[in-house]
């Protein structure tokens, strides 16, 4: 166990003018238990305690309660220990405008405790995986998004650490830049490293993370891998378009290949192991009772039928 | 410690390194004021003569870089505040007092720096200072650099935020300026004026300048000048610090 974490909790003092404060409990009792050498997510909503969570886990802040080991160090009393082993990539990425990226990965090289001969063989390295060397002495403001946030990765990772913190890492880049850090990602994987991701995209955690929670309003709802989590809900999903949705819903509840329905606003959804097969039935039903559709469709289970089905609302109505 | 303080220096000086010309507009103000305005003072010492006149202003025009310079250094450390550098240091194995010192202490050197050129304006107009007196001016310098630079930090991460930030030196800069007798000592006014000035750190190190330039070394407005601004800086850098760890709250 690379990250264990008990009861972990955050309460924060909020202003509400006027000297009038207000308690805001950002994280309400999480747990989690990250294997060594995986890549392991945590989905959810913006403002769900995400950022939060890993800010505690990476000793940037205290918990209010509960306790949690991060490579075998206790992240309170033994901060200075858990920083030794843990790279942090925050959301706002800790790139300095002003200097350059590599003035920038040599300091952090140099303050980890390198010699300057160390250090400058530790940056050539990370400078050719992330394909950053001829952009290395650029000042940092004159740098696009992505090369900005491989930047800040490879300062995350210039002490080679057992453990990297990736908060919201592909927040605001293209899907090209987006695929290349996934491909970054599962590279840093197969070294050895572990991951601890945070994300508000379904697809990002989909195709990622081996393991992952899914948190919402401070609290874990769902814990599994991809597939399991998916498997949980049913294989595929039907989505109809139709008037009188209700009349349709308590017809297709009464179906044995359909596991679940769900409606909301003229839509319902009808989850099902075996789509292909079940649809047919499906459509037959609907018709017998005089039921137009006006569109439908047919789906593969996705994590946000995951989450829909723990949150009764969609992650993109969340965001 | 003393390593990691080194680091960030030479981080800081790098940086000056490729963007040399700033802190020259840093002492553009006091030289215009050198040329331009210390011609105008001929009657306000004993004797009217430019290097007893420099004597007089040239202090006064080298606090000033440090009250316009040195006072603003923080501004950079507030978009740190937002931009997750503050944030990754503090999670990184830093000593995190080397993050505010390897600063303060860049903002020292170049106030020395603008420190010489300006003294050495002030020499080619006809200033007569000694090397003893030249070398303890510049350490005058050195600290209250390290006093400015320090409240500057401390003002950055406590407020964090620019215009807070520039408001509020703006509003003090002013009146320290002319409680300080940074132009005109204060000795040529009332009373109430030299009682005011008493509680401005600045006033005694305008005051030790000006005992210095007059090759007064023994003067007792030296010491008291040094051990009060050393005093303010500890107690700034101090809050500076503070305020540091307090980022993540």
């Amino acid at each position: 166990m690379i990250i264990e974490a008990h009861g972990l909790r955050k309460t924060f003092q909020a202003k509400r003018g006027r000297g009038k404060t207000e308690e805001v409990e950002a994280v309400r009792g999480i747990d989690l238990a990250v294997e060594k050498g995986e890549i392991f997510a945590a989905l959810g909503p913006n403002g769900a305690g995400k950022t939060t969570t890993v800010r505690m886990l990476a000793t940037f802040i205290a918990p209010t309660a509960g306790t949690a080991r991060v490579a075998g160090f206790d992240v309170v009393k033994d901060a200075a220990k858990v920083r030794e082993n843990i790279g942090y990539v925050s959301q706002a990425g800790g790139i300095d405008d002003n200097h350059p990226g590599l003035d920038q990965l040599l300091l952090a090289a140099r303050l980890a405790g390198m010699s300057k001969k160390e250090a400058q063989a530790r940056a050539d390295d990370l400078l050719t995986t992330f394909s950053l060397t001829e952009i290395a002495k650029r000042p940092a403001k004159t740098l696009s998004g992505g090369q900005k946030r491989r930047f800040a990765i490879a300062i995350g990772l210039v002490t080679s650490p057992p453990l990297v913190f990736l908060d919201e890492p592909t927040t605001g880049l293209d899907p090209q830049n987006r695929a290349n850090l996934w491909d970054e990602v599962k590279a840093l994987r197969d070294r050895g490293t572990s991951v601890l991701l945070t994300t508000h995209y379904l697809d990002e955690a989909d195709a990622l993370c081996d393991r992952l929670v899914i948190i919402d309003n401070g609290t874990v709802v769902a814990e599994g891998t991809p597939s399991s989590l998916k498997k949980e809900v049913a294989g595929d999903v039907v989505t109809l378009k139709l008037k009188g949705v209700e009349e349709a819903a308590e017809a297709l509840r009464a179906q044995t290949y359909v596991k679940e329905v769900r409606t909301e606003e003229g839509l319902l959804r009808a989850y099902l192991d075996d789509g292909e097969h079940g649809l047919p039935h499906l459509l037959r039903v609907l018709e017998e009772r005089g039921l137009t559709l006006e569109s439908i469709s047919l789906d593969r289970a996705t994590l946000d039928d995951v989450f829909l089905r723990h949150t009764g609302r969609s992650l993109r109505d969340a965001a | 410690m003393i390593r990691q303080t080194s680091l960030f220096l030479g981080y800081e000086l790098r940086f000056l390194l490729r963007n040399p010309v700033w802190p020259l507009f840093g002492i553009m103000q006091p030289v215009l004021y050198l040329i331009f305005f210390a011609p105008l003072l001929g009657s306000t010492t004993a004797s009217g003569s430019m290097p007893e006149v420099l004597a007089m202003f040239t202090p006064g025009s080298m606090m000033m870089i440090a009250l316009f310079g040195s006072l603003f250094a923080g501004f950079g450390m507030i978009n740190e505040t937002r931009n997750g550098v503050l944030e990754r240091l503090a999670v990184s194995p830093v000593w995190p007092p080397a993050i505010i010192l390897g600063r303060v202490a860049k903002d020292m050197l170049v106030l020395v720096l603008q420190a010489i050129l300006v003294m050495g304006v002030a020499i080619l107009m006809g200033l007569r200072i000694g090397v003893p007196e030249f070398l303890v001016m510049l350490l005058l310098m050195a600290v209250t650099g390290l006093f400015a630079a320090s409240l500057s930090y401390g003002l950055a991460l406590a407020i964090k935020d620019e215009n807070g930030v520039s408001q509020l030196v703006q509003f003090f800069a002013m009146p320290l300026t002319l409680i300080a007798g940074l132009f005109l000592p204060v000795s040529l006014g009332p009373d109430w004026l030299q009682t005011l000035a008493k509680f401005n750190p600045l006033y005694y190190g305008v005051e030790a300048g000006r005992s210095l330039f007059r090759g007064d070394l023994g003067d007792s407005t030296i010491p008291i000048a040094f051990a009060l601004l050393i005093g303010l800086a500890v107690v700034t850098l101090v809050w500076s610090m503070r305020s540091l760890r307090r980022l993540a709250a």
